[in-house]
């Protein structure tokens, strides 16, 4: 940690922190000089009966998930991994959650504590090893997503649960807007979903729990056992499915649930139940934009020609506060600067 | 005291309803759900309008007067006492459900909206808003977004920051925004989890879209006794450890048995020393599974008697006691004084051991209310305000049993806040770099300091101050700050 | 709660025993979420813990004004605050307790004054409220709504008769001051209805007004006069073998029960005030209690017409009395449906003389509740109070009758 320190002070000029560089195409492009911080792993405690588990941010989240399954239990929002060497604070810094995050919560949701060093190189420590804490402003949460323009992530505690009994994934046919109605219906009712994606006139399902609770469910909702879910699901959350294959731009938007079909032209792949939708398409940034932001929504571009803004401007009030808390914690401008928003 | 200039303005924008000034009319709301701390606030404002809010907050941001939010006043850290000075602004008349749709399941509502009145509304559709403070029947959401409340089934279901999706607020600059969206995320940084239990200090909130979930199809409450308070507490590791994920765990001794059972005749066992509820819910298949291996793992772990409730109204008898228990021991001393440590899971025997020691050196009875599946502590520590020094022993208690939390690897609050009531121990929770930094996310949205101001967060002096009485294992906090 | 009483409160028996009930408040803020007047107002001191606290300084010692006399007033007594109070605060004697010092400490405007002090003499009167409304239908034509609204039509009705052998078991029954006027079909269905099961009921010479309407506009001792003219005129019976005081409206019921409270000062009449509130019962607790012989006899009668009920449970009777359940269960007995209503604890702002009191508040809790009460849409809405039943239907068209005039 010191090395890492020392280098936050001796920095006069933005540096580009880095743990497992498989998401280094995320976000804006920035200048600097790489901050390498994949040395700092380990796993500094984890104890299933308290469904706790404390790791350095450089730790693989491999080895965190094989620790995790050896006791039965996981990461609930079910990270991407994007690759193999994808840690834990990338994870987090990304604040990026799996298919099965409408039905169990975000990667944010999950934090209980992180300890991260500021722009001055200074160690900070919020939030705890406890399911419950309101101590303080919730800056550990704040930490989630923030790209690494607010701190370098250095220690992290995570709430996780008990790995379900069994799962089953399911497929039906049906077209965009039934699918789009039946997801927030079931969504609605007291059903054990876990997961659900609509590509090219299938929906497809996941059901988790006990296995007499799977199989109620399946009785009750029929659809088409598919025999290689978990490989359906980890290609979409890794984005390794052949869906997201070809050179197109790719876009992710961020929905109400249940915002009917966009109509934007490209190929539309729906996961969230309807609020996620993977778009690969050639049309403009703003007519993207525009069509989210009319539905409630956002749109973030995770590959293509960045000219356009990565991430979706914010109005002036919102980024005036944006700019106040990375000078807050970065007053001398150093963490990741322009990750984000080219403005900080 | 504050200024005649300033109540004139304030005249000039609410109707006299909406602004009490008179002594008489002001001391009822000197304090909030904990009567230890009281204040006389300068001015209650009661305003029915968002348009008032805005021009309200201009003439505090104009004149420099502070301002403290209210809601149903039933906190229980002084997060909505009154300081010097300010103008008391409670939101309870924007109590309106502006809009529920059961397809997206959320619910769109004002800040002073009950939190059961959400789920009663909900309950039409199936659907119903997961946290349940204990005191839901009154509460307030506006009040749950602002100290990031819990309830019983935080373990399952999370606290407020899970399941609020989007929050409309006004800052002191007089910014508007919306935070979060109906999305399940936002561009930027995630303001809302900083928004959510920021106790009133960063801005007001002016509406609130909360996520509805389905009821589940089956809920089923088991209730086991145990002769001994430290079985009950390793019977809670026990069941999760089991692979059970309880909707909720809870905890109640020997005395708050005794309160809450006069209250809600739900059955208890008197002679227990302790007993769990537990709620299992999910399919009908799940329940039936999990209730067996939860009445297992109660009776290997000691339970004198297992009981499951025979029908819904039973289970809600069984849980009717234990969400009127705080008030509820109001009937066995004309005070009580609430603490809301948390602990890992595992110190709970250690800790409730610590605490009977803790109680008896005192000579204050101490009833024990848990959320145990969180391990998180409700000791209520009985008191009579009327004999002289009661309540600074309890508050000296109440510390002892805070920084007991910290020192098992846990936090002086879960769900109940700061408030002015753990300022003290935000000291021994916190150094002095991240308390710093507290104060920094507050400058960048109320840089002079109007809302809320002295609550949640000390300053360092006043740590200083507080160190200088405390002497942790002989280490002395903030050695650099000079003493008073 | 921490309280500190005026020197001139401190040794009276009235500040002792607000003294003890305000000790028992944790100020937990519970009460607020069901207390009507704090849901229509939003405003703390329109709640029963804002009043607690205001009564608090009052009794602390503090100067006080027309504006704590008006949250008081404002107060409907319903009484649900203590059903939800997990703390068990008694607040209906605390505000009863509560109005009588603030009405001597503060002069009310004449025009009030003379309001309330013409309803609290003229209402108790049985032959002059009679009179009256034999004239107020007569003129009804003429009067501004809010007055008008009140005054129902008369309903034709034949005596109750006896039956030929008369039964053994005799009961009394009060008689009351408005409900004859009003409506005295109830107390002959009431009669009906007990003397198939084996019960005669009859009315006591010279008993009236329970005392409720007096001591709730504050005429405290004119209300206790009334309850002491009640025991002496049922004493001879009780001493007689009558088996209990059986109340049709359960405003009055609520108030005869507490009797022995509001006189347990009164050497002369404590233990007989005792005695009465022990034997008095809602008619509902009799059908209960009698539950076989009303099976018995609705069986030998056959089935009535069924019809589709909403019943809106008086706070008499659910907060005062604490019955639940039981009309519900009476009338599903009688082979009538009963339709599900919500917000059931909440008040619909009748309240004795609230309604001509405070009309703003009272019309809008009684559309809040004839809401309630018509989703679904019902054949008629029951209720068990002559207050609650003359105030909803000024509200709507659906027949509003007393339960028992559906057995």
């Amino acid at each position: 940690m010191q090395e890492i320190i020392d280098r936050i002070h001796a920095a006069e000029s933005p540096l580009i922190i880095r743990g497992g560089g498989t998401k280094n195409w995320h976000g804006e492009d920035t200048k600097g000089e790489v901050l390498d911080v994949s040395s700092n792993t380990g796993i500094v405690s984890y104890e299933p009966g308290e469904l706790v588990l404390t790791a350095r941010c450089g730790t693989p989240l491999a080895e965190i998930e094989a620790l995790l399954a050896q006791h039965r239990q996981m990461l609930a929002f079910e990270p991407p991994h994007f690759g193999s060497g994808s840690t834990l604070g990338g994870t987090l810094a990304c604040g990026f959650s799996g298919p099965r995050r409408p039905y169990a919560g975000s990667a944010r949701d999950f934090v209980l504590g992180i300890d991260v060093l500021d722009g001055n190189g200074q160690l900070l420590k919020f939030g705890g090893q406890v399911i419950k804490n309101v101590a303080g402003y919730d800056v550990s949460r704040l930490m989630v997503g923030a790209l690494g323009t607010l701190g370098v992530l250095m220690q992290a505690s995570l709430k996780v649960l008990p790995k379900p009994q069994s799962e089953m994934t399911l497929q039906f046919e049906c077209g965009e807007a039934e699918a789009l109605q039946r997801m927030n219906e079931w969504a609605g009712k007291p059903l054990p979903l876990s997961a659900s994606a609509w590509l090219s006139g299938v929906l497809t399902i996941r059901l988790s729990g006990a296995e007499s609770t799977v199989q109620a469910a399946h009785a009750k909702l029929g659809g088409e056992i598919h025999d290689r879910g978990a490989e359906f699901w980890k290609g979409l959350r890794d984005h390794t499915a052949a869906f997201f294959q070809d050179d197109v731009p790719l876009w992710r938007l961020s929905l109400p649930s249940t915002t009917p079909s966009l109509n934007l032209r490209g190929k539309h792949f729906i996961n969230w139940g309807g609020a996620e939708r993977w778009l690969k398409s050639d049309a403009s940034a703003s007519e993207i934009r525009a069509r989210a932001a009319a539905h409630g929504g956002h749109a973030t571009l995770h590959s293509g020609d960045k000219s356009a803004d990565v991430f979706h401007p914010l109005p002036d009030a919102l980024m005036k506060y944006h700019r106040r808390l990375k000078q807050q914690f970065d007053p001398r401008g150093i963490l990741n600067v322009g990750r984000m928003y080219s403005a900080f | 005291m504050i200024s005649n200039e300033v109540v004139r303005h304030l005249q000039a924008i609410l109707p006299p309803h909406s602004l009490l000034l008179a002594r008489e009319d002001l001391k009822p709301f000197e304090t909030d759900g904990l009567t230890a701390f009281r204040n006389t606030p300068d001015v209650v404002a009661l305003p029915e309008t968002e348009e008032q809010v805005k021009q309200l907050l201009a003439i505090c941001r104009e004149t420099g007067t502070p301002v403290v939010f209210r809601g149903a006043g039933t906190g229980v850290s002084g997060g909505a006492l009154p300081v010097d000075g300010a103008v008391l602004l409670a939101m309870t008349k924007f109590n309106r459900i502006l809009d529920i749709d059961p397809l997206a399941r959320t619910a769109r509502v004002q800040p002073g909206v009950r939190n059961l009145a959400i789920s009663e509304a909900a309950a039409a559709y199936g659907l119903y808003y997961a946290p349940d403070p204990s005191s839901q029947i009154a509460c307030t959401i506006g009040g749950n977004v602002a100290e990031n409340s819990g309830g019983v089934h935080c373990l399952k279901y999370g606290l407020t920051v899970h399941n609020v999706l989007s929050i409309r607020v006004l800052t002191i600059d007089g910014e508007e925004m919306v935070i979060g969206s109906e999305a399940l995320d936002s561009p930027g940084y995630d303001l809302l989890a900083l928004m959510t239990g920021s106790e009133g200090m960063l801005a007001v909130t002016l509406e609130i879209s909360v996520k509805l979930l389905p009821k589940p199809e089956r809920t089923q409450v088991l209730l086991a006794a145990f002769d001994d308070v430290e079985k009950a507490g390793s019977a809670v590791g026990a069941i999760i450890s089991g692979g059970v994920l309880p909707a909720g765990l809870e905890m109640m001794d020997k005395l708050a048995i005794e309160a809450a059972e006069a209250y809600a005749g739900a059955g208890y066992p008197l002679d227990a020393m302790a007993i769990l509820l537990v709620e299992v819910d999910g399919t009908q298949e799940e329940v039936s599974e999990d209730v067996m291996r939860v009445r297992d793992v109660l009776l290997a772990s000691g339970a004198t008697e297992v009981r499951t409730a025979r029908d819904e109204a039973e289970q809600k008898k069984f849980w009717a006691g234990r969400k009127a228990a705080f008030p509820a021991v109001g009937r066995l001393a004309p005070d009580y004084y609430c603490m809301d440590g948390t602990i890992p899971r595992k110190a709970l025997p250690a800790v409730l051991k610590r605490i009977t020691e803790l109680s008896a050196e005192y000579a204050l009875p101490v009833a024990n209310v848990f959320h145990a599946g969180d391990g998180n502590l409700h000791p209520l520590i009985l008191y009579d305000a009327n004999q002289p020094d009661a309540w600074e022993k309890a508050e000296r208690l109440g510390a002892d049993i805070l920084e007991l939390c910290v020192e098992h690897g846990g936090t002086i609050t879960g769900e109940h806040g700061v408030g002015v009531e753990k300022i003290n121990q935000m000291c021994v929770q916190f150094g002095a770099p991240e308390l710093l930094a507290f104060h920094g996310v507050k400058a960048c949205f109320d840089e002079n300091a109007l809302l809320n101001p002295g609550k949640a967060v000390p300053t360092l002096h006043r740590c200083a101050e507080y160190g200088a009485m405390h002497v942790a294992g002989g280490k002395l906090p903030f050695p650099e700050l000079p003493r008073f | 709660m921490q309280t500190k009483l005026s020197e001139s409160f401190r040794n009276t028996p009235e500040g002792q025993e607000a003294d003890r009930i305000l000790r028992a408040c944790v100020h937990c803020g519970f009460c607020l979420a069901t207390c009507p007047t704090y849901q229509v107002l939003g405003d703390e001191l329109d709640s029963p813990r804002g009043r607690i606290y205001l009564m608090k300084q009052m009794l602390e010692g503090a100067a006080i004004t027309s504006k704590t006399l008006k949250h008081l007033d404002r107060c409907l007594t319903c009484r649900n605050c203590e059903t939800t109070c997990p703390s068990g605060v008694q607040y209906g004697h605390l505000i009863d307790i509560g109005r009588k010092i603030a009405e001597q400490s503060v002069n009310r405007p004449l025009a009030e004054k003379l309001q309330r002090k013409t309803l609290a003499k003229f209402l108790p009167q049985q032959k002059l409220f009679g009179g009256m409304m034999r004239l107020g239908r007569m003129a009804k034509p003429f009067l501004p709504a809010s007055l008008g609204s009140k005054i129902s039509s008369a309903t034709a009705i034949s005596k109750p008769s006896h039956s030929i052998t008369q039964p053994a078991r005799k009961m009394l029954v009060l008689a009351g001051c408005v409900q004859p006027a009003l409506a005295p079909q109830i107390n002959v269905a009431a009669t009906r209805v007990l003397d198939a099961i084996g019960i005669s009921l009859f009315e006591a010479a010279n008993a009236g007004c329970c005392g409720a309407v007096s001591f709730h506009l504050n005429f405290q001792e004119d209300g206790l006069d009334a309850m002491r003219r009640n025991i002496d005129a049922w004493w001879p019976h009780i001493e007689a073998g009558a088996e209990a005081i059986v109340m049709t409206a359960s405003g009055c019921g609520v108030t005869v029960k507490e009797y022995g409270h509001y006189l347990k000062n009164d050497p002369a009449y404590a233990e007989k005030a005792a005695r009465v509130s022990e034997l008095t019962r809602d008619l509902s607790e009799i059908l209960l209690q009698e539950e076989t012989a009303l099976r018995t006899w609705l069986q030998k009668r056959g089935p009535g017409e069924a019809k589709r009920i909403s019943f809106h449970s008086p706070c008499t009777l659910q907060h005062g009395q604490k019955i639940t359940g039981v009309v519900e269960a009476l009338l599903t007995v009688a082979g009538h449906t009963l339709h599900p209503v919500s917000e059931t604890n909440l008040c619909c702002g009748s309240a004795g003389t609230y309604s001509l009191l405070e009309p703003e508040i009272s019309t809008q809790l009684r559309d809040r509740k004839l809401g309630h009460l018509s989703q679904p849409s019902p054949d008629i809405i029951a209720t068990a109070n002559i207050g609650c039943l003359n105030h909803l239907q000024s509200g709507t068209n659906t027949p509003v009758r007393h339960w028992v005039e559906l057995l």
